[in-house]
């Protein structure tokens, strides 16, 4: 036996462990960050989950409804904890009020557009063509946009979450100014059709992505929430042309499985979500040719019809002229606001031609009330048009003043971050 | 050469009848007689049990095939006895040693204490530190016995004996008043307990070899749980030439345990359990495999190169159908089997070097690859029993995919070392041991960690005439870290778009800065020979572990829960008093002590800030000083300390008695100062019903815990009692007796002994469950997670023959 055949036997296994990959192991059953994001398919899933945490955050325990017109008393929820939201008693030792006032699920959103920002600005061109990166970047920007002005429009004062300044205090209006030039820039990138994977354009799947449309509703009702209303009617007019009619498109949050089951997949279901028909009467006037389109009519309660239960909708078309006609009287162009006015609301009783300056605000204010129910921007709107203790007459005039038309802010969403209760849900 | 010498047909002979035999009379065992008391129970570390200063080994359920808890010089922030177990070698070669999650059994039943000549422990960080991060609490080696010069030797042993409870109180016991009509029917004195050996070796110029085969089981108290285990195994060693010569060894084991419903499951079980469990099933079988092969080659006198490779794999599974008289019409079934192996390379160039007649140098340079390997499949399913075929193959082959849910989890690790060891002895007084290793672990960014170690030891015999050795030693080493640390984690939110999409988005970032556990260790130690026959030692040792790696929980607008961050400090110190003693020795008569005694204390030292917002938050209402292993529980709304889990002190007292041929040896465990909360199983509230008040009753004690449901509802959980966990145990007792001189005339028949063994026979304390080591983390829990059935007293009868 010659020593140095041994020899090798020995530095067998020291050649062995020189292997520059010993210490490197590729984890086969797990997604894990590094070196997943490798292809524009994985690059969309990190953008579909933007989505999903949208989702999660305005479906869980039907929030969407709870901030708009469940609060204001326009739908009812059939959920135990809807009284006490009507009821304005938002800071109810209750579970489900209080992850309502939890502003967790928008901060994930904002995570994750932040986070495919950074996943777009690492990949290559081969990952990436101009069409996909421009679509994706304008998403992320999309999502962070409506994330931080649903904030801002919840709550008020908001922390920011971004890294430059994360945790600084940002008033409303900052926060919806940043939402806003987002928004600005997210519409020069995003088509007003999506391809699907084929490279067909396709209008379900534009419905439920952030789209041309979409975002410039968005920038509009950001603008008009800081009161540019100039600036709304111009980017609304300039954009929204005769050209484009056939390419407009609506958005929605798409239905479907959440790996948090608390999230319902058929959230306008009529067995949870009504009106009242008292609350109906009162809002859609006997000849109202919209009581049967839009409602199912039973002997005590309407419910919503749902034309394509596959999706949400947040921003639909047809609050185009509405935000066309907001803005031109805002601009002081009352003419061009009745007329879209009129457009908007087809199939009302009444003739919007003769409205004032002084009565426009509450016609418009009446038909987003009826058009967009469902849309979860009643109490926005309210906010927006100075209207909070008029229809919410828990509140008077000064408890709106210290912010009571905001939510209250959980015990979760406080922690951590040195912020305290807004005023008005401070008091003992 | 041969390496089945002539006899060898004849052993074979008898190895196959003999075993064929055992099995078949299920009786009678004959057992070699070490210098150990061994135990009637499958698992090595019974035998360690009370037999090293600073091991304990915490007996805490009485199912066969359980592993009793080991600790050696261990501390965790996890207080499950994983995380504090000592690194286990065979003959070198590290091994899995604890049990799987799936079946739970005792990887240590796999080997047979026949088969083993001796245990070394290693505390002191100068031999620790040359495992690296294997190590940081402390090693056992087990040293498979050679075959013993002769062509050859047949051993066989058989031993058989019962389990029972003594003087039973069910009102003690954890499950009382817990689905009693099965529970009634459920404990059994007279459990069988048995075991056969044949063993056959033999040495000569060509090597050694020793193989043979085993049989244990143990049917325990419980009806229909009996664990059962069979090994073959081999070592041998051939000398290739003058210089190279090879060491195999093998053992491969089958092991098997049924488990039961009642008594063995959580009392909070989901399922309803509305009849006895006639058609139960809970099977778990296990295959442990250990192989190793060495090779070494002599250079010359000095110079030796070395490499052994081992591989220890085990295969778990377990099926479980529960039927549906039992789930009120649902039947459940699951079937889950996990894999783990793990390869081991060590290569060693050992150098000796004689600088002058006093100075001299044993040098160890090495390099060890270790790569673990973990595979985890299951699939379980419930759903409402239908007539016709089997309930249980339907569910878990997916009878009907939607009821069915499968898993599969994978996790890998490689370790690449590079060590040095430098034995310097000057006039075989003083001696200094220098090591260095360097681990590179996969699971880190930041791969290397460098452990350093000095030990000097001197024996003050020949320079002040005094027969002391004093020792000291001082260096790191440090623990690894869960692997989910380091690589971060995406996540798949949901579905989009009719399905066709799939979001994920980020659970948690990567840890770029992940590194292990960092474990400084100071030890000393005195041995003082206060006669020539008595030798008395103290060891003392100091062990600071730093820097663990917690979750840091964020802020809701951080998009993420939680991010990793390292930091806090804990410190484990103790005192360890050994007293071996042989009082009378005589050709007659001969009387042999050991006396140890531990006596332990752990500390923080320093803890996150903002510690509430961590994963360690349990820990928030300790200071810096307290015990980390402190039982704290509410008062008012308050939380309080009312207890520590872990003993002030614990040990062994053993005894052998020799007279003639007859011997007889007994093994007292103990320990005190440990406390043991016992949660009520009627003292459970939602706090919103009473009011947030406790105690609610005046029979309450004003102790409770808080917790929430999944609902998020608040808990209050009172504490029944806070009790003295102290006892003593006599743990074994053997008596056994050589006959040989009444068998002279059969000629080859060179030993028989006969004898009679007993564990766990008496136990003095003041707990008022049946066993106060029952626990595992010192609280019973209202579900019984974490706490063992009742601990059986077993005697068993046997012999042994050698020819």
């Amino acid at each position: 036996m010659k020593c140095w055949k041994f020899i090798l036997i020995a530095a067998f296994p020291l050649l062995f462990s020189c292997n520059k990959g010993m210490l490197t192991i590729e984890p086969e059953n797990r997604t894990v960050p590094e070196g997943y994001y490798n292809s524009a398919q994985r690059i969309q899933q990190a953008v579909i989950g933007g989505y999903v945490d949208l989702r999660r955050a305005l479906l869980a325990n039907y929030a969407w409804v709870m901030y708009g017109e469940a609060r204001a008393g326009d739908l009812n929820v059939v959920v135990p904890y809807q009284s006490m939201v009507v009821n304005q008693e938002l800071t109810a030792d209750n579970r489900y009020v209080s992850e309502l006032s939890d502003w967790g699920y928008f901060y994930d959103v904002i995570r994750d557009a932040n986070d495919i920002l950074d996943i777009i600005a690492g990949a290559d061109d081969e990952i990436l063509n101009t069409y996909r990166r421009n679509l994706f970047r304008g998403e992320a920007l999309a999502l962070k946009s409506m994330a931080y002005f649903y904030l801002a429009r919840i709550w008020g004062t908001i922390p920011s979450a971004e890294k430059n300044n994360f945790g600084k205090r940002l008033t409303g209006e900052e926060a919806v100014t940043l939402a806003a030039g987002w928004a600005s820039e997210a519409k020069q990138l995003l088509p007003w059709l999506l391809l699907n994977d084929d490279g067909i354009e396709s209008v379900a799947l534009t419905a439920v992505r952030f789209n041309k449309t979409a975002i410039t509703s968005l920038y509009a009702q950001e603008q008009l929430w800081l009161g540019k209303a100039q600036e709304a009617y111009s980017v609304l007019s300039n954009t929204f042309t005769a050209a484009m009619a056939d390419s407009l498109s609506g958005f929605g949050l798409s239905n479907g499985t959440d790996r948090r089951t608390e999230i319902p997949q058929n959230p306008l279901n009529g067995n949870v979500v009504r009106m009242s028909l008292d609350r109906l009467n009162a809002i859609y006037p006997a000849g109202d040719a919209r009581r049967s389109s839009m409602f199912s009519i039973s002997a005590n309660t309407a419910t919503l019809i749902v034309r394509d239960a596959t999706l949400l909708e947040l921003l639909p078309r047809r609050e185009i002229n509405l935000l066309l006609a907001e803005a031109a009287w805002r601009s002081n162009s009352l003419d061009q606001a009745k007329a879209y006015l009129t457009m908007a609301a087809a199939g009302a009783t009444e003739d919007y031609s003769a409205l004032t300056d002084e009565t426009f605000g509450a016609a418009l204010l009446l038909e987003r009330q009826r058009m967009l129910v469902g849309t979860g921007q009643r109490v926005f709107d309210l906010i927006r048009f100075g209207k909070v203790s008029t229809y919410i007459p828990e509140f008077t005039e000064d408890d709106v003043e210290k912010g009571a038309a905001y939510w209250p802010l959980s015990a979760v969403s406080m922690k951590g971050n040195s912020w305290s209760q807004n005023s008005f849900w401070a008091r003992p | 050469m041969r390496l089945f010498p002539k006899p060898a047909g004849r052993a074979l002979f008898f190895l196959l009848v003999s075993f064929g035999i055992a099995i078949s009379l299920n009786a009678q065992d004959s057992l070699r007689v070490d210098s150990m008391i061994l135990s009637n129970r499958a698992g090595l570390e019974h035998i360690l049990q009370g037999n090293v200063a600073g091991l304990r080994v915490k007996s805490w359920s009485g199912t066969p095939g359980a592993q009793a808890t080991l600790n050696l010089r261990g501390l965790s922030l996890d207080p499950t006895d994983q995380s504090t177990m000592p690194l286990i070698l065979i003959n070198g070669v590290p091994i899995i040693a604890s049990p799987s999650h799936i079946t739970g059994i005792d990887p240590l039943s796999y080997y047979s204490p026949d088969q083993i000549d001796r245990i070394e422990i290693m505390k002191d960080i100068d031999q620790l530190a040359a495992y690296g991060v294997q190590a940081p609490n402390g090693a056992i080696n087990i040293i498979i016995k050679d075959g013993e010069p002769g062509s050859i030797h047949v051993r066989g042993s058989v031993s058989g004996g019962v389990n029972f409870l003594q003087n039973m109180d069910y009102r003690k016991d954890a499950f009382y008043n817990f689905n009693s009509f099965a529970r009634r029917e459920m404990y059994d004195n007279g459990g069988f307990v048995h075991e056969q050996n044949v063993l056959v070796d033999g040495a000569g110029t060509y090597g050694s070899y020793l193989f043979g085969l085993t049989n244990h089981s143990d049917q325990g108290i419980i009806k229909n749980t009996g664990f059962g285990r069979q090994s073959l195994f081999l070592n041998a060693k051939y000398n290739i030439s003058d210089r190279f010569s090879a060491h195999f060894y093998n053992n491969l084991a089958l092991a098997n345990r049924n488990g039961r419903y009642a008594g063995e499951y959580d009392r909070n079980t989901p399922f309803p359990v509305i009849a006895d469990e006639t058609f139960f099933m809970d099977k778990n079988r296990d295959i442990g495999l250990l192989s190793s092969m060495g090779l070494a080659y002599q250079f010359s006198s000095a110079l030796k190169l070395g490499t052994v490779a081992g591989l220890s794999y085990e295969g778990a599974s377990r099926d479980v159908y529960v039927p549906s008289n039992m789930l009120d019409g649902e039947i459940y079934a699951s079937s889950a089997a996990y894999k783990r192996q793990l390869l081991t390379l060590n290569t060693t160039l050992n150098y000796l070097h004689d600088f002058s007649d006093a100075l001299k140098l044993d040098m160890t340079l090495g390099n060890e690859i270790r790569a673990t390997d973990d595979r985890l499949t299951s699939v379980d399913g419930q759903r409402s029993m239908e007539n016709g075929g089997s309930d249980f193959v339907k569910v878990v082959t997916g009878y009907n995919a939607n009821q069915v849910n499968a898993f599969s989890d994978h996790e890998k690790e490689n370790l690449l070392s590079f060590y040095g060891i430098w034995k310097w002895k000057y006039k075989n007084d003083l001696g200094v041991n220098m090591v260095l290793r360097a681990d590179g672990s996969s699971l880190y960014q930041n791969k290397w960690a460098l452990y350093p170690a000095l030990g000097i030891h001197y024996d003050l015999k020949s320079t002040l005439e005094i027969p002391v050795k004093v020792k000291a030693s001082f260096g790191r080493t440090g623990v690894l870290s869960r692997p989910e640390v380091y690589r971060g984690q995406l996540d798949a939110y949901g579905v989009y778009y009719g399905g066709n999409y799939l979001g994920i988005g980020q659970l948690y970032p990567a840890f770029g800065n992940a590194k292990s556990v960092s474990v400084t260790q100071v030890d000393a130690g005195l041995s003082f020979a206060v006669l020539p026959s008595v030798t008395l030692s103290v060891d003392y040792f100091n062990k600071t572990y730093r820097n663990f790696t917690y979750q840091r929980l964020l802020p809701n607008i951080s998009g993420i829960g939680y991010e990793y961050e390292t930091g806090g400090a804990i410190r484990l110190s103790g005192v360890e008093l050994n007293l071996d003693a042989k009082w009378i020795q005589t050709s007659r008569f001969t009387w042999m002590s050991n006396l140890n005694i531990s006596f332990y204390k752990n500390k923080i030292k320093e803890l996150p800030g903002d510690i509430e917002n961590t994963s360690l938050a349990w820990l928030g209402s300790l200071e810096e000083g307290a015990a980390v292993t402190s039982l704290v529980a509410y008062q008012g709304k308050q939380p309080k300390v009312i207890g520590n889990s872990e003993s002030k002190g614990f040990g062994g007292f053993s005894n052998t008695f020799r007279y003639g041929n007859v011997s007889a040896s007994m093994m007292f465990t103990y320990a005190w100062g440990a406390d043991i909360i016992t949660e009520s199983f009627t003292s459970r509230y939602y706090a919103d019903r009473v009011g947030n008040v406790f105690p609610v009753k005046s029979a309450e004690t004003p102790y409770y815990l808080i917790s929430t449901d999944t609902d998020k509802r608040t808990i209050y959980q009172g504490i029944r009692t806070v009790e003295d966990g102290s006892f003593i145990r006599l743990s074994r007792v053997a008596l056994s007796w050589h006959l040989t001189s009444m068998f002279k005339k059969l000629g080859q028949l060179s030993d028989i002994e006969v004898f009679v063994r007993g564990d766990n026979l008496l136990t003095l304390s003041k707990y008022s469950g049946i066993n106060p080591e029952e626990n595992i983390t010192g609280s019973r829990k209202y579900d019984l997670s974490h706490t063992g059935t009742p601990l059986p007293s077993s005697v068993a009868l046997g012999f042994k023959l050698v020819f």
